[in-house]
């Protein structure tokens, strides 16, 4: 006990503390005697080939090897510092590309969200350093690993899948678009399950695939389809973009023009065909509902793994109608879906939520990308035909009911204010979230317009109701859309376009194009610089002089709807057009149907002055006018006005003095002039020569000619436009040489013939006086041609009826060309061989002969020929046989009298002043 | 022989005696002429009856002479284009001309180019401006006529793009000749086209107040002082008389000749280009591609003269006769400055030489029919300070 005690009191014992004396330390103290020293070794930090590292010292090595670290909180670190590396020094990603790219690929399935979110960011950085073309190798792994992570079975992967797709969609456009075969399958499994065989077709017979719905996702299925359809829409967009161009790809006024052609990086190859015909599992695809249809063989995952024949495209109908076939059915349950809720609103709750209103745009939008992937025009129709056969009952069930969408905008539009904010997070950072409702309506007709087959009557009939529903939607927004945008503009033209073409035989189609232009084309007048720069409008110009040659006359209105468009433009200089009018010139100013005939005279007068900015006028137009000049289907003041418009815009006439071009050559102004002038062409009158109509007078010796007489009408078309010619010609610089050229002209066409129209005739005789300038002798030959026309009309006008205007007409033209060239008048007469006419032709030659001495302005040419008249007369006396005087012998005698002594008495007083 | 009040002045195309030549309006004889190229169609300007410009045929530049310096030509101002149409402002502070679809203007004190209008669509034809130089019009062969505020056109503000007052787009072919009647903004103009019509406009709204249409399309229009009388020389070489003291309603009417005022000159035989009125409203004075220049007593509808070009009369005008034409050992009060051929909307002056300043009117400054130029430039150039004052 007591030695306890002891021991107790060893161990606690008191240590007596005493003033003056150190305090023991204990036994526990820190002994801080010693000092430290950092050890630095420069040598091993710095390795030989050490490239740049991170500011944690870490190099591109050590990141990698990180990258398969367990811990999810390195590997995030790693893939931070492999951003950072590789920001720093880009050169890096070059040298590495392949080892990057396979790690960061192989963290696209990491099953941390935060990792895959690095992932993404360090791929979309990689991506804007690395051209398409580098990264083509790796393409393979990158969507070997993307195809896995959107098939995966945890969600948060299959999202963060499309983030991937995003970035590779944005920078690899052409390189995703060859995987297509795996990817548009993905795309299908990440909206719905394949149905059990045994489930499926007999249930609801649609497709082999039916919709999922997942309850744990952290969107709706609403929102989740939306995101997988809009990245579908622009994969689809990125097939058909990325395709190499071909001729006659686009069509007329092809859908989406406005979209523009990017430089298409890579060809597509692809490998459909392939894949229909391998071997394998075969899944068969019904369509939607009672027909199934053979073509149905495509198989969405082929088992042959054979990516080396990716040399065909993704472009015939068949391969197409098989994605299609599965696709469209899901895309129509989808809708239904999104439609759902509104089906039992009346129109003041009809809301679409802006949600559902995307979804919707997303769908048509895949819609119209689809038809697209076939380039060729016949195979477009194929596909069209099939889209009717199997889906037209659908679309106008599911489609037209509720269409159009846009009746409640006001109401919609605050929705969409708060529904944006929703969208944003479930489609991140995709744009095209939010859709006015006027483009989802838009895009609707446009999609339900191309189902619309041309040309079938029954079919036509049957297509009334929704198609009626659709022009009531476009004439309502064409009447009130005062702000439409260019996109929706160009857009509704296109469905009108389509509806035209479809729709031709039928006069509605025509009214609502007239429709149109009244109140679209307010828009585009008064926007007219801004939309010139559309291409698409460029384009709608362009064909629109097409179109009136097409229309002829069957609807005068809308040609003169078309030319008030294109009158403007052509004002304005609008190249396409000009182009378009330039190359459509001949036929639209054709002179048997051309427009400028067959129209009303208001669009005729539009058409002349639209000549006025034609940049070149060759030969054959000018022939083709001058044929309208002289066919009398256009008026006479307006065949004036063409002659003025041809004459200013020739360099001769000295109007255009700043312009460069020549729009009419020298040579063919000339000859548009004299082919006027003569209103016949050459072969008419050759084909006269043949000719032996009652209309024709046989030559004799009083009319050495033979006269072919034309209709009073167009004798005095012909007259009005000779005026005009005559005047033109008479303004040209120099007279001389101008003449010149037309007596050859003459000489070489004209001299030769036996029978001539009266018109030309007197055309000739009015024209030669006007232009025949004082110094300028003209050749025999020319003479003698006009004394035969001279005498010809003379005896013509005496022996047959004429109209008095028509006589006067003459009359002038002949006495004029006599006074003018008094060697005229002396040809005249010396060929008045009195000895060679019959009786009964005696009276017409003294009928002449008296009136050539009643004319004032002859009497002193005939007196200058007094010898050779007297001659005449005597003869003419002298061969009349008959006992009693006749009164036009003595009228001949009085005239003569008279003229030889007013003759004489001027001489008399002038001898006597 | 005391200096007479007026002078007529023309140019032909040929310029063979002479690029332009001022005559006596009462007997045609001649008195100065100025040498040295050819001037083309609607580009020939008194500059503030001190210079005469012309713009050279085809080519891309303007000929200037002093203007009692006849025979030694005095300057060309290069120009980015040929020169379609020239006008130089009545105040002598502003020349404006039409190159290809563009216009531009410049300022005579700096020679600055102050602002290049590009709205119309094809050539400009014609630019006139009113006689207090406010507006101007301009016309081009894509049918457009464009009235336009000088002030809102060399305003500051870069950011907007000068648009015109009013656009006149009536006519259906090609715009050839353009008039500004007096008082200034609230003038008529009238303007003629190929479409055989000849439209008489208001300025300050812009509405057409009358469309005379004719058998021919018609290329020159002048008013007399007054406004009794529309004068419009047609392409066939008539000049047509319109009596705009009608009592008719109508806008739209035909000509047709008759004894109250509807009256036809008849002598040329070609393209009327160019008509204009003296100042008392008594001769009339023509040219036309038949080349000849006419002079007309109005009254009685007789030729008094007509001298012979050598080609086409490209320009012919009735002007006061400037006070220095006639004094040879005038000078200029102000010297040319070079025409700058870019625009630069920063002013070069402001850093560099005189230091001197530039004023112009501001956005929100401007109210109808302000006189913006009281200050003459040459107080200015003399200080060599390159100063225009608006006055506010």
């Amino acid at each position: 006990m007591k030695t306890k005690k002891q021991k107790r009191q060893g161990d606690f014992q008191k240590i007596q503390l005493k003033v003056g004396k150190k305090k023991p330390k204990a036994d526990n103290a820190t002994n801080v005697n010693f000092r430290s020293k950092a050890i630095h070794l420069p040598e091993q930090l710095k390795h030989a080939d050490s490239g740049p590292t991170t500011h944690r010292q870490l190099d591109i090595k050590d990141l990698l090897s990180k990258l398969h670290h367990i811990n999810s909180n390195i590997k995030q670190g790693a893939l931070v510092g492999l951003r950072e590396l590789l920001s720093a020094q880009p050169t890096l990603i070059e040298l590495h590309a392949s080892a990057v790219l396979s790690e960061v690929a192989a963290l696209f399935t990491d099953k941390d969200g935060s990792v895959r979110a690095a992932a993404v960011r360090l791929l979309r950085f990689i991506a804007q350093c690395i051209s398409a073309e580098r990264v083509a190798p790796f393409f393979p792994l990158l969507s070997a690993h993307l195809t896995c992570a959107m098939t995966h079975i945890s969600e948060a992967i299959q999202e963060d899948a499309l983030r991937v797709l995003d970035v590779l969609l944005e920078h690899y456009p052409g390189l995703l678009s060859q995987r297509h075969t795996v990817l548009l399958t993905n795309f299908l499994e990440l909206i719905s399950q394949k149905r059990k065989a045994g489930t499926g077709q007999d249930k609801s017979g649609k497709g082999g695939f039916a919709l999922t719905i997942s309850t744990n996702r952290s969107v709706t299925a609403q929102q989740w389809r939306l995101t997988v359809l809009l990245r579908l829409g622009s994969f689809l967009q990125a097939v058909v973009e990325e395709r190499p161009l071909e001729e006659g790809v686009t069509s007329m006024i092809g859908l989406g023009m406005w979209a523009g052609e990017k430089g298409s990086v890579t060809s597509v190859d692809v490998s459909w065909e392939e894949h229909v015909f391998g071997k394998g599992r075969i899944q068969v695809f019904e369509n939607s509902g009672a027909v199934p249809t053979p073509h149905s063989t495509y198989r969405l995952r082929p088992d042959s793994k054979a990516v080396a024949g990716m040399n065909k495209e993704l472009c015939s109908a068949e391969t197409v109608q098989g994605f299609a076939g599965t696709l469209v059915p899901l895309m129509l349950e989808i809708w239904v879906e999104a439609a759902g809720g509104d089906r039992v609103q009346t129109d003041s709750g009809h809301l679409l939520s802006a949600e559902a209103m995307a979804l919707m745009f997303q769908i048509l939008t895949i819609l119209q990308l689809l038809r697209r992937l076939t380039p060729q025009r016949d195979q477009q129709d194929i596909l069209d035909a099939w889209f009717r056969n199997s889906y037209l009952t659908d679309f106008k069930h599911h489609f037209m009911k509720n269409f159009p969408y846009g009746l409640l905008e006001v109401a919609r539009h605050r929705k969409k204010a708060d529904g944006k904010r929703q969208q944003q997070v479930a489609t991140g950072t995709v744009a095209g979230g939010n859709v006015e409702p006027l483009a989802l309506n838009v895009t609707l007709c446009q999609v339900m317009v191309t189902l619309s087959l041309r040309g079938q009557d029954h079919v036509e009939a049957e297509d009334a109701d929704w198609l009626g529903t659709i022009r009531v939607f476009i004439r309502e927004t064409l009447s009130n859309g005062g702000k439409l945008s260019s996109k929706h503009l160009a857009a509704l033209l296109e469905v009108v376009w389509r509806m035209i073409v479809t729709q031709r035989s039928r006069g509605e189609a025509g009214f609502l194009y007239f429709f149109f232009f009244n109140k679209g084309l307010l828009n585009l007048k008064c926007s007219f610089s801004l939309s010139f720069r559309s291409r698409i409008l460029a384009r709608w110009l362009a064909s629109l002089p097409v179109q009136l040659v097409q229309l002829c006359s069957r609807n005068p209105q809308l040609s003169a709807q078309l030319l008030e468009t294109i009158h403007p433009a052509a004002a304005r200089g609008n190249k396409d057009l000009l182009q378009s009018l330039q190359k459509n010139a001949c036929s639209i100013y054709d002179p048997q149907e051309g427009s400028v005939v067959v129209l009303p005279v208001e669009s005729q007068k539009r058409l002349v002055q639209i000549l006025h900015f034609l940049p070149t006028f060759p030969a054959e137009l000018l022939a083709c006018l001058s044929q309208v000049c002289n066919t009398g289907r256009v008026s006479a003041s307006l065949a004036t006005m063409l002659i003025r418009t041809i004459h200013l815009r020739s360099p001769l006439s000295g109007w255009s003095s700043s312009s460069q071009d020549v729009p009419v050559k020298d040579v063919d102004y000339l000859s548009f002039f004299f082919t006027t002038l003569t209103g016949f062409s050459s072969e008419m009158l050759q084909a006269l020569q043949d000719t032996d109509e009652d209309g024709l007078m046989p030559s004799s010796t009083l009319s050495p000619l033979s006269v072919f007489t034309t209709t009073l009408e167009q004798f005095l078309h012909h007259w009005d436009v000779v005026e005009e010619v005559c005047h033109c010609l008479d303004t040209l610089g120099s007279r001389a040489q101008c003449f010149d050229v037309i007596q050859n002209a003459i000489i070489k066409n004209l001299c030769g013939l036996v029978v001539v129209p009266d018109c030309v005739c007197a055309a000739i005789l009015r024209c030669v006086p006007r232009l025949l300038d004082v110094n300028f002798l003209p050749s025999d030959t020319l003479l003698h041609f006009l004394s035969d026309c001279c005498l010809s009309m003379l005896s013509l006008l005496l022996q047959l009826e004429q109209s008095a205007r028509k006589r006067d007409a003459v009359w002038e033209a002949c006495f004029a060309a006599m006074s003018t060239v008094p060697r005229l008048l002396r040809l005249v007469l010396q060929s008045l061989h009195v000895g060679d006419l019959c009786e009964e032709e005696l009276p017409v030659l003294a009928q002449i002969l008296s009136l050539l001495l009643q004319h004032t302005q002859l009497r002193n040419h005939m007196m200058a020929n007094a010898s050779l008249l007297q001659h005449i007369i005597q003869d003419l006396t002298h061969f009349y046989g008959g006992e009693t005087r006749e009164q036009w012998l003595t009228d001949l005698l009085y005239c003569y009298s008279v003229t030889l002594s007013g003759h004489r008495a001027n001489m008399g007083m002038r001898d006597i002043y | 022989m005391s200096a007479p009040v007026e002078v007529v002045l023309s140019a032909d195309s040929a310029g063979q005696l002479f690029n332009c030549a001022v005559f006596d309006p009462h007997s045609g004889s001649e008195f100065l002429s100025y040498r040295g190229g050819n001037t083309s169609s609607r580009s020939l300007t008194v500059l503030n009856g001190e210079y005469i410009l012309g713009a050279q045929l085809g080519k891309n530049f303007i000929n200037v002479w002093e203007i009692q310096r006849k025979d030694q030509l005095q300057q060309k101002i290069v120009c980015p284009g040929i020169v379609t149409c020239l006008c130089a402002s009545p105040d002598g502070l502003y020349v404006l001309a039409g190159i290809a679809e563009a216009i531009y203007l410049w300022e005579m004190s700096t020679g600055n180019l102050l602002a290049i209008l590009s709205r119309h669509y094809q050539d400009v034809s014609c630019i006139r401006f009113t006689d207090d130089s406010s507006h101007f019009v301009s016309g081009g062969k894509d049918n457009l006529a464009l009235i336009w505020n000088l002030s809102s056109v060399v305003q500051l503000d870069s950011s907007r793009t000068p648009e015109p007052c009013h656009i006149l787009s009536r006519h259906s072919l090609p715009i050839t000749d353009i008039h500004c009647g007096l008082m200034g903004p609230q003038a008529r103009v009238a303007t003629a086209s190929l479409d055989q019509t000849v439209k008489v406009w208001e300025v300050s709204s812009g509405e057409m107040l009358l469309s005379v249409l004719f058998d021919v399309g018609i290329m020159s229009v002048t008013f007399d002082p007054c406004e009794y009388f529309l004068f419009c020389g047609g392409s066939d070489g008539n000049i047509f008389q319109v009596s705009l003291c009608s009592t008719s309603l109508s806008r739209d009417k035909t000509f047709q000749t008759d004894s109250d005022g509807n009256q036809v000159f008849k002598g040329h035989r070609n393209l009327v280009t160019c008509l204009s009125v003296s100042m008392d409203g008594t001769l009339l004075l023509s040219g036309s591609n038949d080349e000849t220049v006419r002079m007309w007593d109005v009254q009685s509808k007789q030729c008094i003269w007509s001298i012979n070009h050598k080609g086409h009369v490209t320009n012919a005008v009735i002007i006061p006769a400037p006070a220095n034409m006639f004094l040879a050992d005038s000078h200029p009060a102000v010297p040319l400055p070079r025409f700058s051929r870019h625009l630069n909307p920063s002013e070069q002056g402001d850093g560099t030489g005189s230091g001197g300043m530039c004023l112009r009117l501001g956005a929100s400054t401007q109210h109808f029919g302000l006189k913006t130029t009281d200050f003459k430039p040459l107080k200015c150039n003399r200080q060599q300070k390159r100063t225009h004052f608006a006055c506010f």
